[in-house]
This record gives structure tokens, sequence and C-alpha cells, in this order.
């Protein structure tokens, strides 16, 4: 027998399904027919606008992290959607995650060594110890200098010196030359005897927590490389500003930061470390290796994002250089384990074959096997499994606009104390930013720095072109002007399509000059080779104040 | 019935819910469309960020998280207190569980009670202190003492004739009380010096095998009848530069231990010397790892009568896997292993196909590779970094199939 609320709960719940159907169709059509451009596209900077005072710390688990995106899929699971943060010109707009550097403008070699860096390493002098190191496996821990700086000291381990140190120096100068928040790192030495135990140092053993003695000191400097003087040399990275609150997951939004509502999966920048993190090999890409940190900025708390450390890369770990299958295959991967099982392993896996090139001081990396898109870091990362062709164009832009001299200027902070380390690890950047290229520029098509002047050329450039990785196209570009209407989203044709074989096409005569009028142009390259470059990019132009102003670039129309 | 539900539906209170969330609905819906209702993109997301700014909540891990954090912690650095234990009492006992109460004092040492228990009712508690790192991490140093029951041991015979169907029981009570040192001079090389008093009790066995007495004499069974004391003092020199004695892909331990009985009634005292070799050679960057193992086991003064519970024996999950415990023994003892492994799943899972052959001999002269009685068979083994977790093997001999679930690396 049905009861009276029974019966009351199926009628609101019908009531409530026709109100949303009766509206869906209506929220469509505005959302589908609003302005496509609004006043202040393209976006240069990600606003924030609400205060983040209030983010509380909090600790993602290493096990549950490596679990979760190991043997899950975490976040959104809708594939080809458009990067969220990404604007109209199918640009990252500066934020509190990224800032535009390299290709967005001229950086020098200088530029490049100087990274993060503001002043100079620790000062000289005692240096007190107040906390061991918490996370990590290398071996280091956390002092405060004279100046009363407070700096994260990394050691080489016994046994293998130099190569985990200067990686995260060279590391941190490219991540930082990429767009991303690095921090402040410097290569020091420190002699045992230097060293101060703030009375107020614990260390957590065992579930309890105790004070740090010098037995604790001496065991850092018993799993440390020693220098024949008795020194030792140290990464000593510089204490962020602001308030520390956790890493970020690669996924999701963090629930108590309000100007947080970008799912991390579709931030765009994330997206790209599927191409700077097969360039580099930053294969141990987990959330531990971030950090939030506070800080007040026009009197609100904002949440800045860094990926703090970026150490094991190129051809190292913390401990010793990396495996043979680290940047080819996930720790555990379904398929190939079972194709190993059954064949007795004679399903051999392609890390296994490679030649690297190796050096104890840069460790197993080599440029010339190098497949980008094969890339893998040790741990599924969620925000690299929507890396769409549009986000790896965008970061390969970024990788090749890297020359020789930024990548060799970059290595040499690494203190290598081997020069022919420093022409090995220079070599091998440089071989894999240029199949970085090669790749992702056949991907899609790339055609990029799009500008309309006031006699009606169009320029573009074709990266592949400009980078000598490809012939310009047999059959030339070809473009198809439309007027746009921004408000209904039609085109309608100008004239006849132009083509040409550079980067420079003429606007047909009739052009629209007036004051808010949009021009569409649909741009492509007819070259066999790279089928993928005549599918179009749509180009927008807005007219204001008598020139031709970028608004937007789409470049996989009608896909998500 | 159509009707009757529609009579309901226009009843007041129900229209007014049904007004209600009708409104409700369309506000959900056109809040969701922001596009509409801003005229700037930074607009927009300040909405979405203001919408977001009325509703925050702090993290709370999922039950997931904090059971994960838990482990993490647990294994990071276990704690002080109450834990399960895992172990063997003795070899052969079968699945063995049990609990301790472990305290960490110093740098990394800790202070241990354990007690275990074997579905064959093998029995074990033991008290212990060890204590890893002590000048500049070199040496270490450690003390237990305990006591044990295994009622069911099996005794086959003395010598490569002896017949599985020949099998008798016996139990061994023991009470032991011991320290050792280690001292590691360079990182590969490691000096152990162990000194131990070590009661034993025999008596007679238990389970479906008859007892030992009713079987074996004196005579074939040296010692039948015999609770020797011993003064047990070992010294073992080796270089060993595998990543870990518990799981390894690479490296080698070549070592010899010299170990002396000291029967406090000088009835039963013997010398055994051992040397053991082991090298794993990886192959296509440990896409394959070929693992071999020689161990000769010699009883150094041929006068000396060993009590038939420690001669030199094979058979058991880590010598000749087909074979039972202790299914022969002798003075003097030889084994090789060959295994062929391959690596599934670095992370966790390792396969191997494996070929084992020893034999016991009762002179030394005869320490040689005719007659070795030998087996084969697969296994998987489920590791971590450094420890196997799991080992399951299944190994075929000349007494059939003989399955092998152990919480070591076979070697």
């Amino acid at each position: 027998m049905r009861r009276p609320h029974d019966l009351t709960n199926l009628t609101l719940l019908l009531a409530g399904a026709l109100a949303v159907a009766s509206l869906l169709p209506m929220a469509d059509a505005r959302a589908q027919g609003g302005p496509k451009f609004l006043s202040d596209d393209p976006l240069t900077r990600e606003p924030e606008t609400q205060d983040a005072s209030n983010v509380q710390e909090w600790e993602i688990g290493l096990a549950s992290d490596l679990v979760a995106n190991l043997f899950g899929k975490p976040g959104d699971l809708t594939v080809n959607l458009r990067a969220q943060n990404a604007n109209t010109i199918d640009e990252v707009p500066d934020s509190s995650w990224f800032t535009n550097r390299i290709y967005a403008r001229a950086l020098s070699a200088a530029e490049i060594a100087g990274g993060p860096t503001t002043a100079s390493g620790p000062a000289p002098g005692k240096w007190t110890l107040i906390r061991p190191k918490s996370a990590g496996v290398a071996p280091g821990f956390t002092v405060r200098d004279e100046e009363g700086q407070v700096w994260f000291l990394t050691f080489d381990p016994r046994g293998y010196p130099v190569a985990p140190t200067a990686a995260i120096l060279v590391a941190s100068r490219l991540f930082w030359a990429l767009g991303y928040n690095q921090v402040e790192s410097h290569i020091s030495t420190i002699r045992p005897e230097n060293v101060v135990i703030d009375p107020s140092a614990t260390v957590r053993a065992h579930g309890k927590r105790r004070p740090f003695t010098i037995r604790d000191l001496d065991e850092v400097f018993d799993r440390s490389a020693r220098n024949p003087d008795g020194s030792y040399r140290v990464q000593a990275g510089r204490a962020l500003p602001g308030r520390p609150v956790g890493g970020f997951k690669y996924y999701g939004t963090r629930p108590d930061d309000p100007n947080d509502v970008v799912p991390h999966e579709h931030r765009r920048e994330l997206r790209a470390l599927q191409v700077f993190g097969a360039w580099t090999n930053l294969v141990d890409m987990k959330a531990g290796n971030t950090l939030d940190v506070v800080i007040t900025e026009g009197g609100r708390g904002i949440v800045r994002h860094y990926l703090q450390d970026v150490g094991s890369t190129f051809g190292t770990g913390a401990l010793a250089p990396r495996d043979g299958d680290e940047g080819y295959e996930y720790i555990y991967e379904g398929g190939p384990t079972w194709k190993r099982f059954i064949t007795f392993g004679f399903a051999v896996p392609r890390w296994a074959t490679i030649d690297y090139e190796e050096h104890p001081e840069i460790g197993r990396f080599e440029g010339d096997a190098f497949e980008p898109e094969l890339w893998r870091p040790r741990v599924p990362v969620a925000a690299l499994a929507h890396a769409r062709a549009d986000d790896t164009l965008w970061a390969a832009l970024r990788v090749m606009a890297f020359t020789d001299d930024h990548i060799r200027a970059a290595v040499e902070t690494g203190a290598y104390t081997d020069p022919a380390a420093v022409e090995l690890l220079t070599s091998i950047l440089i071989k894999r930013r240029d199949r970085i290229g090669r790749v992702y520029f056949a991907k899609i098509n790339p055609l990029t720095k799009f500008a309309l002047d006031e006699s009606g050329m169009l320029t573009f450039e074709n990266p592949s072109v400009l980078a000598k990785l490809s012939e310009p196209p047999a059959k030339g570009y070809e473009a198809l002007w439309s007027r746009f209407d921004n408000a209904t989203r039609a085109s309608q044709p100008i004239g006849a399509p132009t083509s040409g074989q550079s980067g420079r096409l003429e606007a047909p005569s009739d052009l629209p000059r007036a004051d808010g009028t949009f021009i569409k142009v649909s741009l492509n390259a007819v070259e066999p080779e790279h089928p993928a470059w005549a599918k179009p990019v749509d180009v927008y132009f807005r007219r204001a104040g008598g020139a031709w102003k970028l608004v937007g670039v789409e470049r996989m129309n009608g896909e998500g | 019935m159509l009707f009757g539900v529609w009579g309901r539906v226009a009843r007041p209170e129900v229209v007014r819910a049904a007004a209600a969330c009708l409104l409700s609905a369309g506000i959900v819906s056109l809040t969701s469309v922001p596009a509409v209702a801003q005229d700037t993109r930074a607009a927009q997301i300040a909405e979405k960020q203001a919408a977001k700014a009325a509703t925050l909540e702090p993290y709370r891990p999922t039950r997931f998280e904090a059971v994960m954090n838990a482990l993490e912690q647990s294994f990071a650095s276990p704690p002080s207190g109450f834990y399960p234990a895992f172990g063997s009492v003795y070899s052969g006992g079968g699945l063995t569980l049990g609990a301790g109460f472990r305290q960490f004092y110093g740098r990394k040492a800790v202070f241990d009670v354990m007690g275990l228990y074997s579905i064959k009712n093998y029995k074990k508690i033991e008290v212990g202190t060890r204590t890893p790192w002590n000048f500049d991490g070199r040496w270490t140093f450690g003390a237990r003492a305990g006591w044990l029951d295994a009622p069911q041991i099996g005794f086959y015979g003395v010598g490569m004739a002896a017949d599985a169907d020949d099998r008798a029981n016996f139990r061994i009570k023991q009470g032991y009380a011991g320290a050792m040192a280690s001292f590691e001079p360079t990182r590969w090389t490691r000096l152990e010096a162990d000194v131990a008093f070590e009661d034993y009790n025999t008596e007679e066995g238990l389970g479906r095998a008859p007892s030992i007495e009713t079987r074996f004499d004196g005579i074939t069974a040296p010692g039948l009848g015999a609770d020797p004391a011993y003064i047990r003092t070992q010294g073992t020199a080796a270089i060993d530069w595998r990543r870990s004695p518990g799981y390894s892909r690479t490296g080698g331990y070549y070592g010899v231990t010299l170990r002396n009985y000291d029967d406090v009634d000088e009835t039963y005292s013997f010398r055994q010397l051992e040397g053991h070799l082991i090298q794993h050679l990886p192959i296509l960057r440990e896409n394959w790892v070929i693992s071999v193992r020689g161990r000769v086991q010699t009883t150094l003064d041929d006068d000396d009568v060993v009590p038939y519970f420690l001669l030199p024996s094979l058979g058991s999950g880590r010598t000749l896997r087909a074979y039972s415990t202790g299914r022969f023994r002798d003075r003097h003892s030889i084994l090789t292993t060959a295994e062929f492994r391959w690596i599934p799943s670095r992370l966790a899972l390792d396969m191997a196909l494996f070929y084992d052959a020893g034999k016991v001999t009762r002179d030394r002269a005869d320490l040689d590779f005719n007659g070795l009685e030998s087996n084969w068979g697969i296994g998987a083994r489920f590791h971590g970094p450094t420890a196997t977790v799991l080992r399951i093997e299944a190994a075929r001999g000349s007494d059939g199939w003989h399955l092998v679930f152990s919480t070591n690396a076979a070697f």
C-alpha cells in the first residue's frame, strides 16, 4: 500500500523533471546564441577575485595518490574537452599557476640561467638546522642561514654524486622558462661542523615526535656523497614566500580555494606536462612534488601553485640513475604486464633495447630513439590523459622556442664537474626538442602568430617550416574569408578564397572595415606529407580603433 | 488510477510544492548559463569564483585516503606497539601467524616481543633487540632469547637413499639465547659474529607419520634420544652487492660461514663450514634475470657425531623445492640452483622457471656433481623494491609435485 507522502514525492519529481525539461531548450539557445567573443577577449590574466586566506593545509598521501592514479581514473572522464583555461586565441592567460615567458616574449640565455633566482644562495657561516626533510627519499634537511633566510637542502646520495642535485638546478630553469612557478635553487656546499641543530627541531619516527639529535644529523651525512675535502655538495632551495598548504592534485579542484574553479585536468599548462615532461623526462610527476602557497596580493589571500620538485629528470632519480623502464612505461601497466607474463618475457619492451647515453653525472638519457607521444611518467597523471592536439601544440611551440644557447645556459647551471656532461645533456635536450617539434607540429594545423594589417595583409607563421623541420607546403596556404556575426555566430563568405606560398595572404578587396566588425579566416596548408594541416585553423579578428585585433583562434573546431 | 493521481496532485499543498520545484529548477538552469549574464570573460570567471566562495568546504580525506595514509605511515616508519606477525617457527611448519609488541628506541633500534603459531601446531615466543646504527653506521648489534616447539619435523633417514615412505616425525623443543654483531668495512663487505646458547630437547613426533623412535635407532639416526645443549659460535665473511637480500635482480653474494657447536656435555660437539654463492645476471635491462646459486655445507671433523636434526639437509622451499623439509640429511651437502626469471611487472611480480639439484653425502670426497637429486618448477613472486612478500611455486621432483608458499626469497 502506497503512503500519501510517497505520491507527493512522485508528483514533485515529475513536476521538477517537467520544469527542467521545459527550460533546457531555452538555456541551450541562450548559450549558443550568446556572443562568441566578449569585450575583454582574449583574456591575458586569469582573475582571482576571492579571498583564499582561509585555505587550510592538507597532506596528499603518497600511497593514496599512487593507487588512485595507477588503478583508477580520477577526475573528469569526458574526453576531448578543450582546455578550460585557454583563452579565445588558444593561449593560456597568466595566473597563479602559470606565467607566459618563453615563446610569449624574447628570453635571453642569461634570463634562463637566472631562472627564478632573486639573490645568491645561502649566506656563508653557521647554518641552523630547523627541520628534518619530511618528503622524498634523498637525504636533506631545512636550515636557517646567518641572515635568517630559510633553505631546503638536498644532498646527493652516497656513491652517486652530482647527478641528482644538478638535475634539480637545470630542470628548475627549464620549467621556470616554460612558465611554471619554481623554487629558487642554488648549488652550495656544507660542512658538518657548520651545522647547528636548533633545540626546537624535532623528527617524527615510529609514530612519535622526538628531538632531532646529532645522531640524526650524522645519518643524513652518512647517506650523502662526500667531497674529497670533507664538504658536501647540496642543492639549496629558498623557502617560498607565503604559507604552504600542501600540494595540488592533477585533477579536480581544491575544495577550500574559492578561486580554483577550473578542474586541474582541464588546465592547459598541466595537460602540457605531457610534452614538457617528455622533453625533460620528468617521470616523478605526483601531487607530492607540487606545493601550494597562500600569499597576499592586493589585500587578498591567493593560492600560488608550484611545481616544487622537478628533480627526477633527464637520466636520474633521487638516489640512482633511473631504471630502464622509466619514461617508457608506468610502474604498473596491465597490457605489457600480461604480455610479458604469458610470453615468458619474450614480448620485449622497447625500453629494453634502446641505447642510452650513460654518464655518471646525468644518468641514463637519450635523444635518438625518443618518441614523445609514447613517453610516460611513473604513474598516470589525470591532466596528461586529457591532453589534446591543441594542448600539445601549445606546449611544443614553447619547447621549440628554446634555442641551443638557451638550453646550454640552463644546463650549465647544474654545476657539473665534467664538461662532457654539459655537452651530452645539451645535445640530448636539443635532439628531444626537435623531435617534439617534428611530432606535434604534424598532428594538427600548427599555423600561428596571426596578424591582419591595415592593408588587408594576413601574416602568420608555420613553426614547422620556420624550424626547418619540414618544407613549406607543396601547394601553399589557402584562406577562406568570412564576415562573422558575433551575436548569432553565423558566418558569411567574403569573395573567393585566397592562396599563396608564404605566410602572407592578401584579403579580399571588399573586406568590411567598420568598427565592431568581426572577420573569420579559415586557413589551411595543402601538404600531402602533413594531412593534419589540411584542416583549417579558424582565426577571428575584430575591427576596433581602425585596426584589426586578433580575438580568436580555433584549431579543433567542432571537437569538444 | 490516473484520475486518482491527478486528484492528489490537485491538492493545494502538492501544487505549492510543485510550483516551488519548478521555480527552483528554473533558477538552477539560469545560473548554469552565466555566459548570458555577464558581458566580460573576467566577470564570468569572477561569478564562478563567487559561487564557489559561498559553498567552500574544508578538505576531508575520503575513507580510502585515510586508510592508505595510515598504511603508508605504518610502513614508512612503523609505530611502537602491537603488530601482526608473519614468519616461521621452523622450516616446514606451514602457515604461521602471530602477534608482537615492539618498542623503538635510540636510532632505529627496536625491542621486540613476538609470539607465533602455525597450522601444524608449531609455536615460538621470542624477545629480542636490534640496534642497526652504531659507529658511523657500520656496526649492528642484536640479542635475542626464546623458546620454540616444533612437534612434527620429518626425518627420512640419512643419505640420498632415504625413502619418502620411511618418513618419521620428531619433536624439538628448544630454548635459546644469544647475541650477534655485524660489521660492514665497506658498502659491499660484511663480517658477522654470532654466539648463542641453544638447548635442544627432542621428543616423540606428532602428526600422521610415526614417531622417529619407532623406525630409527641411534645408528640410523645419530644422536637419537640425546638432548644436547650447545654454545654455538658462528662467523661469516661475505661480499654482498645485491640490492637487498629480500629481493634482488642484480648483484651477487659470496660468503663463507664457520659454525662451531660446542656441546656442554662434550658428546655431540662439531663444526660446520658453509660456502654460499649467489649471482643475479640481468639481461636486457632486467627484462630477464638468470639467477644461480651454489651452496656447500660440510662437517669438518670426521670423528664428530652430529645429531640427526643438525645434519646438513636438503629439501624445503629454499633448497630442493620439490622435497619436504629435511628430506635428505647427511654430514655434507651440495646444492645448485638455476633460475630463468622474467619480470612481467617491475613493481610487483617476477616469474621464474627453476631447476634445483643437490645431494647429501657421508664423505666429503663425494661432494661432486654426480648423482644429484633434482627438481624443476615454476614460480610467481610478489615483491616490493627490497622484499619478497609472497612466493608461490610448484616444483616437480622424484617425490612428485610440491607446492611452496613462502614470504622469503628463494635465495
